[in-house]
């Protein structure tokens, strides 16, 4: 299932799987910051390589910081 | 009872002096209904994302109290009548999560004294990082195939199943 056409292979992982995260923090936005794009977006779980739980609670994170002005809401 | 998180941004117009009357108040409301608070958090002035009540910062505080979920409704009274703070929420936690927090808070604010004395140095790599950050292109890498679509639709749909998302104690 490789399909890397030259590029060099880049195995996607969850970095809160990695990091033993059991529920991402709304409060740690410089960390949610890396998920979301220039716009303000969630960044798809296919580019970012996160699991679903994860990706879920992201979401929701990043509403919540949203709501503090910790975090832009997104610019369309 | 339920260990309860309220994060609060307290106007940048309010006197770091008179943020403890603004708690005090915060803390009544909460032993009012026989709830108790555990810790206050000073989490410190902070720039805001985008810009409430025309301030474009504000001083956050993280406040820890333990209660009966009927209490969230009399907490957020207070919050609503009392002008000086700006934008507020509360969300369940528990103690892991608690600890944490205190603890980060801690780091951060000894990091903050440092910070101050270096203050000249950051704003200006602040100010770099800026121009740089909105120099770069919007896709964070090359996109193979086509299936931008799906994921669009993925971050559309994971919006909507947001339910225990709520404030506490609905
Ligand atoms: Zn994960």
């Amino acid at each position: 299932m490789r399909r890397d056409r030259g590029r060099k292979p880049k195995k996607k992982i969850c970095s809160f799987c990695v990091e033993k995260i059991d529920s991402v923090d709304y409060k740690q936005y410089e960390k949610l910051k890396r998920f979301v794009t220039e716009r303000g977006k969630v960044l798809p779980r296919r580019i970012s390589g996160n699991c679903a739980k994860h990706q879920r609670q992201l979401t929701r994170a990043i509403k919540k910081s949203r709501i503090m002005a910790l975090l832009p809401f997104s610019m369309e | 009872m339920e260990l309860y998180e309220a994060m609060i941004i307290i106007s940048p117009e309010l006197e770091k002096d008179d943020h403890q009357e603004v708690l005090d108040g915060l803390s009544s409301a909460i032993t009012k209904n026989n709830g108790s608070v555990s810790t206050i958090l000073d989490w410190r002035k902070r720039r805001l994302a985008y810009e409430i009540d025309k301030f474009l910062e504000g001083h956050y505080y993280l406040v820890y109290f333990s209660a009966e979920g009927t209490v969230i409704p009399e907490v957020e009274h207070y919050f609503r009548v009392t002008d000086e703070i700006i934008r507020f929420m509360v969300v369940r936690t528990d103690e892991q999560e608690f600890e944490a927090a205190a603890k980060k808070a801690a780091s951060e604010a000894e990091a903050a004294k440092k910070a101050a004395a270096e203050e000249i140095t950051a704003a200006a790599e602040a100010g770099e990082a800026e121009v740089k950050e909105s120099a770069d292109t919007e896709t964070p890498e090359p996109v193979q195939d086509s299936q931008e679509k799906t994921a669009e639709a993925e971050v559309e749909s994971s919006g909507t199943e947001d339910e225990e998302d709520k404030p506490a104690g609905e």
